[in-house]
């Protein structure tokens, strides 16, 4: 299989982030859609990896810390999240609007 | 291939690393010992952090002089990397000091924020000699997950919670864009080397891919140094952290995004800089105009340093925009500029944000309006918060005028002139509100002559630091024959 | 903040725009899909360079017949699909229809639900879900080094107990917090 075919699903996979985090509201589904960005990186990177197998196996490795790397980041992004419900009983962005210029 | 055939021990040098290593035993033992601390000695951690950033800085200057690339290329030791790792240490010192007090009185998690400001700070360490792609994505993540739950360190502090969620949201999405970036260029040049991405991405300098990684990357950590269009993040953050976080995020969060952009820029990129350059020339001009221009209008102090901040970052992207591997002196003169301006940004810019922070520890308030007369209330105060000001704003007798200087300079000689009248003019826009603020605190009388106490620590650092801008203005070369040596 | 003026009618107009009609959003995502697409999948005919990405470059190639036992698959997920719409519409063909509201309840002859759908889980899971996925993460850094244990040595058990060291530590944090006793 041609590696672009790869490309573009990954292609759709990032845009369909970049949509989620522009158009959500909701602060986990905005985190969902973070995550769909970043496997959307993994993807490419495994798949370039596979393409290029005489050059090593960087693109794996790397694959390996960016799922540790979105591990860590979930884990920070929920608990601040549910800091936010406990203080505001909402976790709506929009509302978000205490600070403005 | 193989698995086992591919993953080889690479030759470690362990002097090369001394400074992560000590950093990262330090941040390790800070946590340890606050377990055990009792509640009335948890303050102990800021002494044992300093320590550590001290034994770092001491590893630092062990390394003096040398050149040495170790773990397979993916770290590099060279002046460069030095003066960087030397930076960021004294920016820890200094938001050190600073923190002392602020979170000693309050009720915070004191070994936790030592413990993640240690962390962050290794983010910067690493990734001044970090010369490959996973190394440098790896240091840019350690720098701003810890910093974003330094933000949050409010708990209750609605405020504080809302800039932990704004900054974490930018700077997740950032990463994202980044790797992305990052994973075509892997594709394109089948490395994640910098020197090897260098020699291989000159072959395919007009492919349509090679255009969509780099402006990818660049995107990427242009939300990190918070250049316009992409800052919004920034001020709200700065707003709603506790304060000496705050001046930790303009300083070392922005000086480690700069680094990061530096090396990947001289380092892997030069070769289709033609595709690139004109990007950073539209992101520089506009993070100094809109930068400079908000500012204008801020009441809070914070909010103006913030977006002062942004406005300087401007400045050194212009260096950026002078890059040009045709041309060696001239690249090598906006690199160079580059490096001092950083240096000379986040000593002053720490002192302003210590000056805040001091005058808010015995005032409680941040706004503007209340610095009016601070001249008759802490002479000391007043003077040293002119000086940080009078260097942001690039006027003698303080070391901020080379530091735009050196930068105009080289876009002089790269002939580059009309991002040089851009600069000049946003020079002097910016001059207008730090000026207005030092006139305040002159000329103007205050509301209450009750005198400001300034602790003696924060008096003593921000003399330090006030001292050496004065000193780097008289004798430059303290810095320069520093960043002349230091080439990537 | 105080200050008002342009820069809020600015933020509002910029807001509305985002929040209201999602124009924003909308346009960001056509746009990528169709840029991201068209330049990576773009034939592209100089010879040189990366043009091998879209064109000759190729993930090692997959069995021929690979494809063709999803075809196999594919024929019993459509008869299977075509046997439930046929009984069914034959059923319906031939039942007395006499709707009453006993036969629209859930459970007909099951116990009436009480309350609603959702129910809360308790939030001290969360604790413990997020340790597990850090710590359950970092144990893909442990698969490489374990397939190649024997090569690498002794150098590489040291640097893998300091890892390992260093993960303890967030453990011993989390215990000294009282992260895992169930309060």
């Amino acid at each position: 299989m041609p590696v672009s075919f790869f490309l573009v699903l990954s292609a759709l996979l990032f845009s369909i982030g970049i949509y989620g985090v522009l158009a959500r509201q909701h602060a986990v589904l905005v985190l969902l859609s973070i995550e769909l960005m970043l496997n959307a990186v993994n993807i490419n990177l495994v798949a370039f990896s596979a393409m290029l197998q005489e050059a090593g196996l960087g693109g794996q490795v790397f694959a390996l810390f960016v799922i540790a790397v979105a591990a860590a980041e979930v884990g920070v992004g929920l608990a601040i999240v549910i800091l936010i419900y406990r203080n505001r009983q909402s976790v709506d962005l929009d509302e978000l609007d205490l600070m403005k210029w | 291939m193989d698995l086992a055939q591919a993953i080889a021990q690479p030759s470690v040098d362990w002097h090369a690393l001394s400074p992560d290593i000590v950093l990262a035993a330090a941040a390790c033992m800070v946590l340890i010992a606050d377990l055990f601390l009792p509640e009335e000695s948890k303050w102990l951690a800021m002494p044992l952090s300093a320590a550590g950033i001290l034994g770092t800085l001491a590893a630092v200057v062990s390394l003096a002089g040398e050149h040495r690339t170790t773990l397979g290329g993916a770290v590099e030791i060279d002046t460069f990397a030095l003066v960087f790792k030397g930076l960021f240490c004294v920016i820890g010192l200094i938001v050190l000091a600073m923190s002392f007090g602020y979170f000693r009185s309050g009720r915070y998690y004191q070994g936790e924020y030592y413990f993640l400001m240690l962390c962050s700070l290794l983010g910067g360490v690493v990734i001044s000699s970090a010369r490959e792609l996973v190394t440098l994505f790896i240091a840019l993540e350690l720098i701003s997950i810890p910093a974003i739950i330094m933000t949050a360190l409010r708990k209750a502090d609605v405020k504080s919670n809302e800039a932990a969620l704004k900054f974490f949201l930018f700077s997740v999405l950032s990463t994202a864009v980044m790797l992305y970036g990052m994973s075509l260029v892997y594709g394109i040049t089948g490395s994640t080397k910098l020197d090897e991405i260098r020699s291989s991405i000159a072959s395919s300098a007009d492919e349509p891919l090679v255009v969509l990684s780099v402006i990818f990357v660049v995107i990427g950590f242009a939300f990190k140094i918070s250049a316009v269009p992409f800052h919004f993040w920034a001020p709200d953050t700065y707003e709603g952290a506790p304060s000496p976080v705050a001046a930790f995020l303009s300083t070392a969060s922005k000086i480690g995004g700069f680094v990061g952009l530096l090396v990947l820029m001289f380092r892997a990129f030069p070769e289709v800089a033609d595709t690139w350059r004109p990007a950073f020339a539209v992101l520089a001009t506009l993070t100094m105009t809109v930068g400079n221009l908000i500012a204008l209008r801020q009441q809070h102090i914070i909010r103006l340093l913030a977006y002062s901040g942004i406005a300087q970052s401007g400045y050194v992207l212009v260096t950026l925009a002078l890059i040009d591997p045709s041309r060696p002196e001239a690249n090598a003169q906006a690199l160079e500029s580059a490096i001092v301006y950083l240096v000379i940004y986040g000593i002053m810019d720490l002192g302003a944000f210590a000056a805040a922070v001091a005058f808010a520890r015995k005032t409680g308030t941040y706004f503007l309006s209340d610095y009016a007369g601070l001249w008759r209330r802490s002479p000391v105060l007043a003077t040293l918060m002119a000086g940080f000001l009078l260097s942001l704003a690039g006027t003698p007798p303080m070391a901020g005028a080379w530091a735009k200087l050196f930068v105009f300079a080289a876009a002089i000689n790269s002939e580059v002139y009309w991002l040089a009248a851009v600069m000049g003019v946003n020079a002097v826009i910016a001059a207008w509100y730090y000026l207005a603020v030092v006139k305040r605190m002159f000329l103007d009388s205050p509301e209450v002559d009750e005198p400001i106490e300034v602790p003696y620590l924060l008096r003593a650092t921000m003399g330090v630091a006030a001292f050496a801008l004065l000193a780097v203005f008289i004798y430059p070369a303290f810095i320069t024959s520093l960043a002349d040596r230091s080439l990537l | 903040m105080p200050d008002s003026g342009v820069f809020e009618y600015l933020a509002a107009g910029l807001r509305g725009a985002v929040s209201r009609t999602n124009a924003l959003p909308n346009c960001a995502f056509c746009v990528l899909v169709f840029g991201l697409s068209a330049t990576l999948s773009y034939p592209r005919g100089s010879p040189r360079s990366c043009s091998h990405i879209a064109t000759s470059g190729a993930v090692p190639a997959v069995p021929r017949d690979y494809f063709s036992q999803y075809i196999t698959i594919g024929i019993f997920v459509l008869v299977g699909l075509g046997l439930v719409g046929v009984t069914l519409q034959l059923a319906r063909l031939v039942r007395p229809n006499v709707p009453t509201r006993e036969k629209y309840t859930t459970y007909e002859s099951g116990i009436d639900p009480i309350g609603r759908g959702w129910t809360q889980t308790n939030v001290r899971y969360y604790i413990f879900a997020l340790l597990f996925v850090i710590f359950d993460v970092e144990a893909v850094f442990l698969f490489p080094w374990a397939i190649v244990f024997e090569r690498l040595g002794t150098q590489a058990f040291i640097e893998m107990l300091i890892f390992i060291a260093i993960l303890a530590f967030a453990l011993l944090y989390a215990i000294r917090k009282k992260m895992l006793e169930w309060l």
